[in-house]
């Protein structure tokens, strides 16, 4: 008779079907970082003088700063920044400056990105704006016209510093500062390319608006910096998604993300996170080292945080919302899924300011393999958030007896007209139930993976469809690989 | 007639404690079989193992169905075979919907049996025309498997299932406990309409109430995981009126 | 086993081991004007035990308290559970670290962790870090903080059965500490509701 560990491990090895390298000509700044370095990467994208001191600036702040140690994370290695490249991009064909690459429609389409609007319009992909960065630079971004229309700005970020320099002075680092941590004080000095949108007052912007993040060459690594606008009453929703090549190296992936809610203004920010997450031993996958904020700036302004992480050797992420208008709320619904030897510390910070502010936490964890998946948030309560409401439920999963999952939530509570509750379980698939779905006929591995989605159901579901079942088929196909 | 279940001599138990002496029993298609007997006699353990529940443990005997080794078969090996046991404490599985939990088992043997998947529409007729066979609301289908279920939905969502798996044999274990008479009749229609001559049905019980309403053709004791005693439902009137104690060997 | 520890006045262990088949039940009560580090770490070593642990912190005025507990189960097949229950007011401040830590392969664990905090004034706080940290599968673990006021809800209920406001809120009180204090002696009981 099988028991649950055969079963467990019954299930077959799934390539990393995203591994694939696009074969084109790119361009590299030399690697290393100095000033010298930024400077170059400045005036390769032409920027104005403030800009390349804003990246100065980051820059001797981050060298006096020192890599942040209290993950969970012991098998994030010691990173030599001197051994990266900065910027990568592929080569403009001189001829036709205008075109996308060939090389680079066929590589998005094959991760099911679409990049041209009349893939759209036909009706064979829902309709979505997409942003597309390869490397260093945004490659197309869709639709800016029918959202220009509406006076959205949807662009590059490097577009927005050259078009809109005003409006990106006016907010990037109003959310994470320069210096707010080690890699966030990197990505300011070098970040390369990202998305930049500003949804104009009043105006609810008619499709979901996406980035979709390619890391393609070999030795770089990818800094993108994304900056999120809703002016009062506009709402958006936005979706971020990202993949890379299997290779035996880690790469770095330090992005930021801000975001500004004003009054009354509703923004959901999606992410399914699918970056490389090495092989079966651990060897190789993305470092991913992100800081992501937004603040709750407007009165009854309102920001949710979803976030579907199966991906990256290491994930450090903690999507936060600072909620200072009074009646503002927030979200964070998270599904990280670690396999093998990937380590994920991830989770969210709550920092309640405003009056009547309220938030909800939902994070499940799945652990596999050899893994290691911690839940680390914080919940703060300001003295003058008053009758402010947070409640947090953290479940685990644990999936075979090598892995690991922890909870490590900070609860802060100044106001006592405030409550906060947290939650937080932990189980396994119990025998009982793999036995009950393989009575009905269903196999092991169909098993697993249909009692993990509905496990993680709740934050599925608040997902934009498309992404929903494109999650759900990740964290199938991320389970089956060597599991018990 | 080929026998469509044959056990032979089965030793089975569960943490290195032997709960089935020997059991010996012979089922053919279109027979309803009961078996009866006190607490502990091993009634549902037989209906684990027949259906492979992976903490039991067969040490001798054997067990064909369809003329095949059920015991080297996996679980839903079994099930594709067309081995259905009603659990007597259905499993909840939050977060997963009977319509996706139906879609999977389905569709899983019907890739085993190398058919092609049901189309959306099929499927959602198949599973309209089974609800409302067993008298289940739209809703049910979007509800959690087995989750916030009353004592009596819970049975009646193992009917449905039977129904939606069209299993040649049939195991209800203790189906008819802690079910109201209402609820009772409800799960006996579904399965008299179930009934066929190519399909049998092993209803493992307690009381004979059950037996009123779906009368069996053979019925038989088990007692200290042996079979004791074996006839009609003469033997389950006997039970009613004696208890288990006047049944000897 | 039933040991009761009074913070400030009973000498506190600061770590204990288990390597007996036990039921062990200890008691920690930080009364008002009393400030104080309570650190404690208890490994369990032997399959069992079944550890409960209850603590009591009634800070109204300028007190800092702080417990950094630490339940370590090193093998499989014990229990444990802590229920903490504070009350915080004036300008006091409560912190609570409490981590549970299954081994690997301390299978059949069973921990849980409760910390539950009235917050009474503006100027009080109350900072909670529940931590587990699991490396074995087959367990039962959780824990839950809160902290929020007493309900006005309740308050109303008994005011309008006639309970003067201060008696009513004092009975809130008593309820809510309720379950970590009901198991100790009455003497001790009395002097604690005498204090709220």
């Amino acid at each position: 008779m099988t028991d649950e560990k055969d079963i467990l491990a019954a299930a077959v090895e799934k390539e990393y079907s995203e591994g694939f390298v696009t074969d084109i000509e790119q361009e590299f700044v030399p690697k290393g970082l100095n000033e010298d370095i930024i400077r170059l990467i400045s005036a390769k994208k032409q920027e104005p003088a403030w800009l390349l001191d804003f990246r100065l600036e980051a820059f001797r702040k981050w060298q006096t700063m020192t890599p942040p140690e209290w993950g969970h994370l012991s098998r994030l290695p010691k990173i030599d920044f001197q051994d990266i490249i900065y910027y990568a991009a592929p080569k403009r064909d001189e001829d036709r400056p205008t075109e996308i690459d060939p090389a680079l429609m066929e590589t998005f389409d094959k991760l099911g990105i679409p990049i041209q609007e009349r893939e759209v319009l036909a009706g064979v992909k829902s309709k979505v704006a997409v942003d597309a960065v390869f490397d260093s630079v945004s490659v197309n971004t869709t639709f800016r016209k029918t959202l220009a229309e509406k006076g959205i700005i949807f662009c590059s970020f490097s577009e927005a510093v050259r078009d809109y320099p005003e409006l990106v002075r006016k907010y990037l680092a109003t959310v994470v500062p320069i210096g707010d941590n080690f890699y966030a004080a990197l990505n300011s000095a070098v970040f390369s390319d990202g998305s930049f949108c500003y949804i104009p007052k009043g105006v609810k912007c008619p499709m979901d608006l996406s980035s979709y993040f390619r890391i393609n060459a070999s030795g770089t690594g990818q800094f993108e910096r994304t900056l999120i606008v809703a002016d009062e009453g506009a709402s958006v929703s936005y979706m971020e998604g990202c993949t890379a090549p299997m290779r035996d190296e880690n790469q770095l992936h330090a992005a930021v993300v801000e975001i500004i809610v004003e009054k009354d203004a509703d923004v959901r920010y999606s992410t399914v996170q699918n970056w490389y997450p090495g092989d079966s031993k651990g060897r190789g996958g993305i470092l991913n080292l992100v800081t992501k904020r937004g603040i709750c700036r407007g009165e009854g302004s309102h920001l949710s945080w979803t976030q579907v992480e199966t991906g990256s050797a290491i994930t450090w992420k903690y999507p936060s919302t600072i909620l200072m208008g009074n009646n503002s709320s927030s979200e964070f619904y998270s599904v990280a899924l670690t396999n093998n030897y990937q380590q994920a510390d991830t989770g969210t910070k709550m920092i309640h300011i405003g009056k009547n502010t309220k938030s909800r936490i939902v994070s499940k964890g799945i652990s596999a393999g050899f893994s290691e998946n911690s839940y680390r948030g914080l919940v703060r309560m300001n003295p003058g958030a008053e009758h402010a409401r947070n409640y947090s439920q953290c479940d685990s999963l644990l999936i075979g007896d090598r892995c690991g999952a922890h909870t490590f939530p900070v609860i802060r509570n100044s106001n006592p007209t405030a409550i906060v509750e947290h939650e937080a379980t932990t189980s396994r698939i119990s025998e009982d139930q793999l036995f009950y779905c393989t009575q009905r006929g269903i196999s092991p591995e169909d098993a697993v993976g249909l009692i993990v989605g509905g496990y993680a159901r709740e934050v599925l579901s608040r997902l934009p469809m498309e992404f929903a079942v494109e999650a759900q088929k990740l964290l199938s196909v991320n389970l089956e690989g060597s599991i018990g | 007639m080929e026998n469509l279940l044959e056990i032979i001599d089965l030793h089975a138990g569960i943490e290195g404690k032997e709960i089935l002496h020997g059991i010996n029993l012979t089922v053919r298609p279109g027979e309803i079989h009961a078996i009866m007997g006190p607490n502990g006699a091993g009634k549902s353990t037989l209906g684990a193992v027949l259906a492979g529940r992976p903490e039991y443990t067969v040490t001798s005997g054997s067990v064909s169905f369809n003329g095949k080794d059920l015991l080297a078969m996996a679980p839903e090996e079994r099930s594709w075979e067309g081995l259905f046991l009603s659990f007597q404490y259905p499993i909840e599985i939050p977060g997963v919907s009977i319509t996706n939990f139906m879609k999977a088992a389905v569709n899983a043997r019907r890739k085993a049996k190398g058919e092609l998947e049901l189309a959306p529409a099929q499927f959602l007729k198949l599973l309209k025309d089974k609800m409302a066979f067993v008298g289940m609301k739209g809703e049910f289908a979007k509800r959690e498997v087995n989750v916030g279920f009353s004592g009596g939905e819970k049975k009646r969502g193992e009917i449905f299932q039977m129904a939606m798996l069209d299993p040649v044999c049939s195991i209800l274990d203790e189906t008819d406990s802690g079910l109201d008479v209402d609820a009772l009749r409800i799960v006996a229609d579904g399965v008299n309409a179930l009934r066929s001559p190519e399909k049998a049905i092993l209803i493992i019980t307690h009381y004979k109430h059950l037996l009123e309403l779906i009368t069996p053709d053979v019925v038989h004791v088990l007692k200290d995981g042996r079979i004791i005693s074996t006839g009609g439902m003469e033997l389950a009137n006997k039970i009613e009126n004696d208890g288990f104690e006047g049944i000897n060997g | 086993m039933d040991r009761i520890y009074r913070v400030g006045i009973d000498e506190v262990p600061k770590r204990l081991t288990l390597n007996e088949q036990e039921h062990l039940r200890l008691t920690f009560i930080v009364m008002p004007g009393v400030s104080a580090e309570v650190p404690f770490e208890i490994k369990i070593g032997k399959a069992g035990v079944n550890l409960e642990i209850f603590g009591l912190y009634l800070s109204p005025r300028n007190e800092q308290v702080r417990f950094d507990f630490t339940v370590r189960h090193l093998v499989g097949g014990a229990h444990s559970s802590q229920q903490f229950r504070g009350i915080v007011g004036g300008s006091a401040r409560a912190e609570f670290d409490g981590l549970v830590y299954v081994e690997q392969d301390a299978q059949k664990t069973e921990a849980y962790q409760e910390n539950h905090a009235i917050l009474l004034s503006e100027g009080a706080v109350v900072e909670s870090r529940p931590q587990l940290e699991i490396y074995a599968d087959d367990v039962k673990c959780s824990h839950g903080a809160t902290s929020g006021y007493l309900n006005p809800d309740e308050l109303f209920y008994l005011r309008s059965r006639g309970i003067p406001e201060e008696e009513a809120r004092r009975m809130q009180m008593i309820s809510f500490i309720s379950p970590v204090i009901s198991h100790l002696p009455e003497e001790l009981k009395e002097q604690i509701l005498s204090r709220l």
